[in-house]
């Protein structure tokens, strides 16, 4: 279960984050939607401890942990996936290798055995083929030459690997003709279950007709100005985010 | 003791006759001299390679990460026709070292052929320079090279420079060179840690990907020690 109390946060001094409370309970998926400018990035960022964001005040807590103590890869350890809205490029790093050494550094910080060469390979080929994603996709570099929709599915496909319990999509969807929309949501409910939760960020409603979340919330001005079921999602996609920012002003 | 300089200066020479093929491979760890650049060795080496005979080739293969100065440039001369010489390095300079190594390739032969891979990384307030000779004479019609130099720099205190010299009397000979310098970022650091690495071993991974052109024209157990040298010489450059 993710709990986050009252938490602030500032980049370079200035207040994006301005007291969130959210509780996903385990097995749940929930969006997160907002306009521009709203903090949605920010607090994919602040959960997964990416550097230059200070926390001023507030907890987030994951099972009991405090995430916010933790380094960013201890906090993938404990299962915290983050999908990037913009996926990083290693030039020369094979996706499989780059994987097989995260996975296997998850698993030793977990005390678990390291899976050997031809383990992983077996395993990381059995998702490829339930994505139905091309072989090759694990012999190539990370990310490089990859078109916008191909780094969103290296994403997808990541995660299935990785098997995370708590899965952060950062606008996953933008950028998505409707194939890979699919492909990343059909990633998404593959893995949904009494142990996997997600948060799933978002601009529009389309995403969330492929992945029907459990609660949706709405995010303006660094906090969390209402909260509701799947239909809250197609109030917005009617009614725009103006009129519900206004009424809560 | 170690507060001093001591003086390391090889000569190497190669000859390959006709059809011959020499492969020289280095993997050097001298003493770098401390943080403060105190110490360490001068790594003055001369290294030259004639390919005499008609299809002939001699390939050099460098893993440069210790010397406190390292001066280092092995050559070969393309004397016979359609010899073929190559060039592949990976030098790390970190703390205060100083790298400024290449290679020198001078095309006499019809059709002599060469290749030239130089990867430098550099961390610390440490520079890496790249200095390259290629060589057309006159008589050698149909030449070619290839030459590509990458640069990696970690940290904003260190140096990088590609210092090409290219000099072609022959109107049919091609010679091509490609450079590209590139950071460490922080978003590669982040998304490696993001995925469980830790931030020495994100470095590795990203260094190693970097090299990888050159690491595999190195014997398997050699290529082995090379990867590990790379990660203990760039042990705590991040952060």
């Amino acid at each position: 279960m993710l709990e986050i109390s009252g938490l602030t946060a500032t980049i370079d001094g200035k207040q994006i984050l301005n007291g969130i409370d959210l509780i996903v309970p385990t097995g749940e998926v929930h969006a997160i939607m907002g306009p521009n400018g709203s903090g949605k990035s920010t607090l994919s960022y602040v959960l997964s401890g990416r550097e230059g964001y200070e926390v001023t005040g507030g907890t987030a807590q994951f099972d009991g942990k405090d995430l916010l103590a933790m380094t960013p890869e201890q906090r993938a350890a404990t299962g915290l996936f983050l999908a990037f809205q913009y996926p990083v490029e290693l030039p020369g790093v094979n996706n499989a290798n780059f994987l097989r050494v995260a996975l296997n550094a998850q698993r030793r910080a977990r005390g678990e055995s390291e899976l050997d060469a031809i383990q992983f390979l077996k395993l990381a080929r059995a998702e490829t083929k339930r994505l139905s994603m091309p072989d090759d996709m694990l012999k190539r570099n990370v990310n490089v030459g990859f078109s916008g929709g191909e780094k969103k599915r290296n994403e997808v496909l990541q995660m299935a690997i990785l098997r995370p319990r708590l899965a952060i999509l950062d606008e996953t969807d933008s950028g998505l003709d409707i194939d890979a929309l699919k492909i990343v949501a059909d990633g998404v409910n593959a893995l949904r279950g009494p142990a996997f939760s997600a948060l799933v960020i978002t601009h529009y409603q389309r995403l969330l007709d492929h992945i029907v979340p459990d609660r949706v919330h709405v995010l303006a001005g660094g906090r969390i100005i209402r909260s509701g079921g799947p239909e809250l999602a197609q109030e917005l996609e009617a009614n725009g985010y103006a009129g519900m920012v206004a009424e809560a002003a | 003791m170690r507060d001093e300089n001591q003086l390391h200066a090889a000569v190497v020479e190669l000859v390959a006759m006709d059809d011959a093929q020499i492969k020289y491979s280095t993997v050097q760890n001298w003493y770098p001299g401390d943080a403060a650049g105190r110490g360490g060795i001068y790594n003055f080496v001369t290294k030259r390679g004639i390919c005499k005979g008609a299809r002939s080739k001699i390939s050099w293969t460098q893993v440069e990460t210790g010397s406190a100065i390292t001066w280092k440039y092995p050559s070969c001369v393309l004397l016979g026709e359609d010899s073929v010489g190559e060039f592949y390095s990976v030098a790390v300079t970190t703390n205060r070292q100083q790298a400024d190594t290449g290679t020198k390739m001078i095309h006499i032969g019809k059709n002599s052929r060469s290749t030239i891979v130089s990867k430098g990384i550099s961390a610390g307030r440490s520079n890496n320079t790249y200095r390259g000779l290629v060589r057309i004479l006159g008589q050698a019609g149909g030449a070619r090279n290839h030459t590509q130099c990458d640069s990696l720099l970690i940290g904003d205190q260190c140096g990088a420079h590609t210092v090409p010299y290219i000099e072609s009397r022959n109107p049919t000979a091609k010679v091509e060179h490609e450079a590209t310098t590139s950071k460490i970022g922080d978003d590669q650091l982040f998304y490696c840690r993001q995925r469980g690495l830790s931030e020495e071993d994100a470095v590795n991974l990203i260094v190693n990907g970097f090299c990888k052109e050159v690491l595999k024209e190195l014997p398997m157990e050699f290529a082995v020690e090379a990867q590990k040298l790379l990660a203990v010489s760039l042990e705590g450059s991040v952060g």
